[in-house]
């Protein structure tokens, strides 16, 4: 019992702690820092992510579920590397992902572009989370309701890459360089696939807008 | 980059609010997921080593206890004694029997292989 007194002891004190147990806590402040800073970071661009994988996908689980999937390889193979990296890398990711379903569903995608975003029918209508965050004059709010069906039915109607392009500089703010990164061309393929988009936009939206 | 023109900016405002009218419920999935993929950095293995330590000294500790206290070790018997039993004029009963001599030969043969 002496023995095992002595044992306790020096598994306790500090000097053993410091020389076994060291590394271990700084390894769990590391993961701590990491772990806010990609909670952060995480918050500041889910709400994006999902309306860009929205628009892409045309499918609210479906956009669920390529932003779930982007934040997890982020999490995964990512977060050792710097914090102003994770964005391009989170989009590079979360366009991967709405391109590998866009091409699993190609005939059904092909069908759906003529037809509205989908609203589950089967789901209770639940008007507390149906509520807008906002509150607004009815006339401004129709008013943004309007314009946000028809922009959004016209960005969804752009060709992908354009799309991405026009989502990621106008709406996420990405500068030139990092929607390269993020869409995986050069510069000047952003910059022609930017220029296609808004021309086309204002072909379409000129009225409205 | 060249400044947004006024269509730019309208685009980018009317995409806002539209994302800021995002429902309670898809917030909500989106915070699960948020939370799914930050659990992952979390690793319950890598420390299993420290909880086992205090269990594994104790059970060194409750071992060396009892070798130390268990008492004298119970006498062998001399290898003279054996040899009196082997050199008995009247021998072990299975060696009478014929067939379970041919047995233990058998039997002693397999265990050399």
């Amino acid at each position: 019992m002496t023995a095992f007194v002595t044992l306790w002891g020096v598994y306790s004190t500090p000097d053993f702690s410091s020389k076994f147990g060291g590394v271990d806590r700084s390894r769990d402040q590391d993961l701590m820092t990491t772990s806010r800073a990609l909670d952060q970071f995480l918050s500041s661009v889910e709400r994006r992510a999902f309306k860009i994988a929205q628009l892409g996908l045309r499918n609210d689980d479906d956009a669920l579920d390529a932003v779930q999937d982007a934040m997890m390889k982020l999490v995964q193979s990512y977060a050792s590397r710097p914090v102003e990296e994770w964005r391009p890398l989170f989009y590079r990711i979360l366009a991967n992902g709405i391109r590998d379903m866009q091409r699993r569903r190609t005939v059904r995608g092909r069908i759906m572009a003529w037809l509205p975003i989908r609203v589950d029918e089967d789901e209770e209508f639940d008007p507390i989370a149906e509520a807008p965050s906002q509150d607004a004059g009815p006339a401004k709010r129709l008013e943004l309701d309007q314009a946000i069906g028809v922009l959004e039915t016209a960005v969804a109607e752009l060709p992908p890459r354009q799309q991405q392009a026009f989502l990621l500089r106008n709406f996420e703010g990405l500068d030139v360089n990092e929607t390269a990164s993020a869409m995986g061309c050069s510069e000047g393929s952003v910059k022609t696939h930017y220029f296609r988009a808004l021309e086309s936009l204002r072909a379409k939206l000129g009225e409205v807008f | 980059m060249t400044d947004p023109t006024d269509f730019e900016k309208r685009t980018r405002e009317v995409l806002e609010e539209s994302t800021a009218r995002l429902d309670g419920r898809t917030q909500s999935r989106l915070t699960q997921a948020r939370h799914a993929a930050l659990a992952q950095l979390e690793n319950p293995a890598r420390n299993w080593w420290r909880s086992y330590v205090p269990a594994g000294a104790a059970a060194a500790v409750a071992v060396l206890a009892v070798v130390i206290w268990s008492g004298p070790t119970p006498p062998v018997a001399s290898p003279v004694e054996d040899m009196e039993i082997l050199a008995d004029a009247e021998a072990p009963d299975f060696v009478e029997d014929a067939e379970d001599l041919e047995f233990y030969e058998w039997a002693a043969g397999e265990v050399e292989t």
